[in-house]
């Protein structure tokens, strides 16, 4: 009698698959998912095998229960909750991993297939890269050789599966190329469930406190993409306007939180010629929109500006969006600031004593300089001409961290120059915030377009002055201009870089990058960016007349029905038994002209003696067909035999009486 | 034609068909199935015993699992939709293309195969009757995963190579003597991914001999004569070797002399000189039973007896006389008087 839990080494064949495409799918979740859900599938995995192998039993139900409980509180007590991409594909791991261990007979397996294919799924929503396609398809093909493992045969071998799940996936890619084109793609989602990508690294602070962290990191990481309508600006104008810290308490840059404010736009005044460009932002999970110093239209739907100029959006970016934007390089803004906001917004310092160097040496610059301009010039002209240095990876602060910048240490990079420089304005009356964003950007000579890193990232300051409103001020810019100028990228590659102690690459690595990301970026726009507009434009390039939804089903429909039909075409013909060969063909003609049918399973001989014994006659001529057709057919290649064959049903006379 | 078969409870096989055991409502699905059977076979009519699977009669429906990937799909259909994902679209049209693909695959899978029928063995009632379905895959590619069914009967499932030629056993209980019919069979497949059932249904109308059970116990046989006026055709016992003769139809398998065959390629049958050259008649009127079915059913079992022992027999049924004789021909010749025996049509003939 079979034991109730036991195994019987019937799942050898297709568990290795199983486990194999589970594992697959389960690699891009591994840097997301929790230590403890990547153990247990691996244990779970491992054991199931194990047990398959030695025939063993299968854990008792109270165990699998018991760890089934335990692994959804665990999932439960790790994100807090159960929606969304992240609880969602930890929830899928923790199941297969338990459906492994109840995965008793070959059919059980579909579970997990399906689970595979989920995960693969979750990878997908969570992020979309240029590997993400091989990915897929590897994922898919490897869940299919899982599935044909399991319902068929055993004695099939691993390189017939593969051959026949090839097959079927070549068959099935027009199809889902037919599909993919022509599916109508429609702008608003239906429902709104946070995609969480768990990576924070992007992106910037909503805060800023120098001398916190003692070396910054440089994240080789897109941060957005940039084509220009006309030509780029010149690299020092490039500052890309991000968000705006205005409160301090002697350590750390603060925001308020930031509201719509319709008057924002009418505060400003432009002036010269305004620069168009389109930007792709990559996902960074906040509201912060970028553009160009200072933005002036924008086509993201849901984004707003806040009074101090800084674009929001109402959710966070929690994926790649794409905008136009709009902005004047000269401006004037706020000139008429009122007095109320410019006390209590931009002039306001900690009264707690702290930094009281920094206050004094302002106060005293101040009155030396005489008006507000030359103040600006003096403070600017002791950065630069004094012993202060631009390093990314300064000495670590403590208290009083704008003293012991400007007394002590003397090294630091944006944030220590944009704060010290901010408060010293303040000390002196002059009204100052200051704005996070990126400055620079590297333009990819592979395919026109601007490139802005994570390490472009830049702190810099604006001063609120009558009559000209506010300011930029980039004390950075007076220490290391070359910063500035050339932009950081490019800086890291040249001879500055190599000052800074940064390894520059050769420069063919560098070229290959460029290329790299220039694929990257049509891969985004054409393939990931394939949306409403974009399959408009293509279905237009088609030939089709005013495209709608309508006549995208329609053509999706023809498309796919006519393929369908190419394919049933092409498997008739597989299966289709070969061509008789002419000695057959041969003797199908000899049998039209005798009057009789031979029978089902009647030999050659046996039919010739029929034929013999109905007309005797023809009783000479039949044998010799017979005899020479089964010479020409079985016996030895020889093409005589089929000569004499022929001849011989050539001759042949059915006129004689019947 | 004195077939007994199983006609009468076709409706209730289907409905214990394990088929349809996962579906909400078996009955409606017994019941339209049986309207769909009645129709094919009226569609197709009666088959050959050998003949080629046209496209136009193989059916396909998707099965359980098969829903469940639908459903997958568009929902994955649905979340791509929602954002807008296009890896993702990709992803869920592969999965729909590869749906689409399997269906096609799967039809394809039977098409021009050759069936025919290779026999079926006769058994003793009660015993299951296995009848011998020949598949041939005349195509240059593989043939997987294919079964062959009929009501609740499954032959095992096995794959065909190119050019391959299988014989699967369908094995059907009788239960009484007569024929066991096998009035509808087919032939299904789930390959490649059991998402997709595809099948035919033939209706060869065969059948298999199904001789009456033996009794058990049974009363003891009449006592053997001693052969004196008979025709001494040959030897039983096989005491004394007593040299070789022509074969003749009939002769066991055993007495030929097969050294000697391989030798000179001429059939000859060992022949024993031997005491015993009795034989029994069994008559059906003699039987001490009053039933039909009992008196058949011990009658088997003397001849089976008397077979395994290598006695001459003859049988009596009435109006129908079997002369003593031995051997596997004979034994099969009374034992199909006694399976198809007709009490009143015999009766009919003897008056």
């Amino acid at each position: 009698m079979k034991k109730r839990n036991g195994t019987d080494g019937s799942l050898l064949a297709s568990l290795p698959w199983t486990l194999a495409a589970l594992t697959f799918a389960l690699l891009p979740h591994l840097q997301y998912l929790p230590a403890w859900i990547i153990v247990s599938f691996l244990a779970c995995a491992g054991g199931r095998w194990l047990i398959e192998r030695q025939r063993r039993r299968l854990p008792p139900a109270w165990l699998r229960v018991t760890l089934a409980l335990s692994g959804f509180i665990g999932v439960f007590a790790s994100y807090e909750s159960v929606s969304g991409v992240g609880p969602g594909s930890a929830l899928l791991a923790v199941m297969a991993a338990l459906k492994l261990l109840e995965t008793r007979q070959r059919r059980d397996q579909f579970v997990l297939l399906f689970i595979s294919i989920f995960l693969v799924m979750a990878s997908l929503l969570r992020e979309q890269y240029l590997w993400s396609l091989p990915f897929l398809i590897a994922g898919t093909m490897l869940t299919i050789t899982a599935w044909l493992r399991m319902s068929i045969s055993t004695d099939v071998s691993i390189r017939d599966t593969f051959r026949t799940g090839g097959r079927l996936i070549l068959y099935a890619a027009p199809l889902t190329l037919a599909m993919w084109i022509f599916f109508p793609r429609i702008a608003a989602p239906f429902w709104s469930v946070p995609i969480d990508s768990g990576s924070a690294s992007s992106g910037l602070n909503d805060r800023m406190s120098p001398g916190d962290i003692s070396s910054l990191s440089l994240s080789e990481a897109v941060a957005f993409r940039v084509s220009f309508r006309g030509t780029a600006p010149e690299p020092r104008r490039r500052y890309w306007r991000g968000l705006v810290l205005h409160r301090f308490n002697g350590r750390t840059w603060t925001g308020n939180e930031v509201t719509p404010d319709l008057r924002a736009l009418e505060s400003i005044q432009v002036r010269g010629d305004p620069v168009g460009y389109e930007v792709t932002l990559e996902p960074t999970q906040q509201q912060w929109i970028f553009a160009l110093d200072i933005p002036y239209q924008w086509s993201l739907e849901k984004t707003f500006m806040g009074p101090q100029h800084q674009l929001m959006r109402a959710q966070p970016v929690d994926r790649r969006v794409e905008y136009d934007a709009v902005s004047y390089l000269d401006y004037r803004a706020n000139v008429d600031l009122p007095r109320t906001a410019r006390t209590w917004w931009y002039l306001d310092l900690p009264d707690d004593g702290s930094n009281g160097r920094t206050l004094e040496l302002a106060k005293r610059m101040r009155e030396v300089a005489g008006s507000d301009r030359a103040f600006i010039d003096d403070v600017l002209a002791m950065f630069r001409e004094e012993e202060f240095f631009y390093t990314l990876e300064p000495p670590a602060l403590g208290d009083n961290p704008v003293d012991r910048f400007l007394f002590d240490t003397r090294q630091g990079f944006c944030e220590h120059y944009a704060s010290a420089f901010g408060v010293m304005m303040r000390a002196a009356g002059v009204p100052s915030r200051i704005v996070l964003g990126y400055q620079g950007g590297e333009m990819n000579p592979v395919s026109d377009y601007m490139i802005v890193r994570q390490s472009d990232a830049h702190a810099w300051t604006e001063v609120w002055l009558p009559e000209e409103g506010w300011l930029r001020i980039d004390p950075t810019a007076a220490v290391a201009p070359e910063r500035i100028d050339a932009g950081m990228s490019s800086a890291r590659f040249g001879e500055a870089g190599a000052s800074w102690g940064l390894r520059a690459p050769a420069q063919w690595l560098y070229r290959l990058g460029l290329t790299w990301d220039a694929v990257n970026a049509k891969w985004n726009g054409w393939i990931l960016g394939y949306g409403p507009e974009n399959q408009t434009r293509f279905m237009e390039w088609l030939g089709m007349d005013q495209p709608s939804w309508r006549k995208m089903v329609l053509a999706l429909l023809a498309t796919v029905l006519a393929l369908i039909g190419g394919l049933s075409f092409l498997l008739m013909r597989r299966y289709r038994p070969p061509r008789k060969d002419e000695a057959a063909r041969l003797y199908r003609q000899f049998v039209r002209k005798v009057a009789i049918r031979p029978r089902d399973g009647e030999t050659p001989r046996e039919y010739a003696a029929r034929i013999a014994a109905r007309n005797a006659a023809s009783a000479r001529d039949a044998d010799a067909i017979a005899d020479r057709y089964l010479a020409a057919r079985y016996g030895p290649p020889d093409a005589g035999s089929l000569e004499a064959l022929r001849h011989a049903v050539r001759d042949f006379r059915a006129t004689r009486a019947w | 034609m004195a077939a007994i078969s199983e006609k009468s409870a076709v409706g209730a096989h289907i409905a214990g068909d394990h088929r349809f055991r996962w579906l909400p409502f078996p009955p409606l699905t017994a019941a339209l199935t049986a309207r769909a059977e009645r129709w094919a076979r009226k569609r197709q009519g009666t088959d050959r015993r050998i003949l080629r699977l046209r496209s136009g009669r193989i059916y396909i429906l998707p099965t359980g699992v098969g829903l469940v990937f639908a459903l997958m799909t568009f929902a994955m259909l649905l979340g791509s939709m929602n954002y807008n994902n296009n890896l993702s679209f990709v992803l869920t049209f592969l999965l729909a293309g590869l749906g689409f693909v399997a269906m096609h695959q799967c039809q394809r899978n039977l098409v021009d195969l050759e069936v025919s029928f290779a026999g079926a063995d006769p058994v003793f009632a009660g015993q299951t009757a296995r009848f011998r379905i020949a598949i041939t895959n005349h195509s240059k590619h593989h043939r997987y995963n294919i079964q062959l069914f009929a009501d609740a009967a499954r032959s095992d499932t096995r794959d065909l190579g190119p050019g391959e030629s299988r014989v699967f056993q369908l094995g059907i209980p009788a239960h009484r003597r007569g024929q066991a019919a096998l009035e509808r069979y087919g032939i299904r497949t789930l390959f490649p991914f059991e998402l997709f059932r595809a099948w035919a249904w033939l209706h060869m109308d065969l059948s298999s001999l199904v001789y009456p059970k033996p009794a058990d116990p049974a009363p003891l046989p009449p006592e053997s004569q001693t052969a004196r006026g008979h025709r001494q055709h040959d030897a039983r016992g096989e005491e004394d070797f007593a040299g070789f003769r022509q074969f003749h139809d009939g002769d066991s398998p055993r007495h030929v002399a097969w050294k000697a065959y391989a030798r000179s390629g001429e059939l000859l049958s060992k022949q024993f000189a031997g005491a015993d050259t009795s034989s029994q008649w069994f008559d059906f009127e003699r039987v001490n039973d009053n039933d039909t079915e009992a008196r058949l059913s011990i009658l088997t079992r003397w001849i089976v007896d008397a077979d395994r022992t290598q006695r001459d027999f003859g049988l009596r049924l009435p109006g129908m006389e079997i002369r003593p004789a031995h051997g596997d021909a004979h034994r099969h010749r009374c034992l199909e008087a006694l399976a198809m025996f007709d009490e009143a049509k015999c009766m009919k003939a003897a008056a």
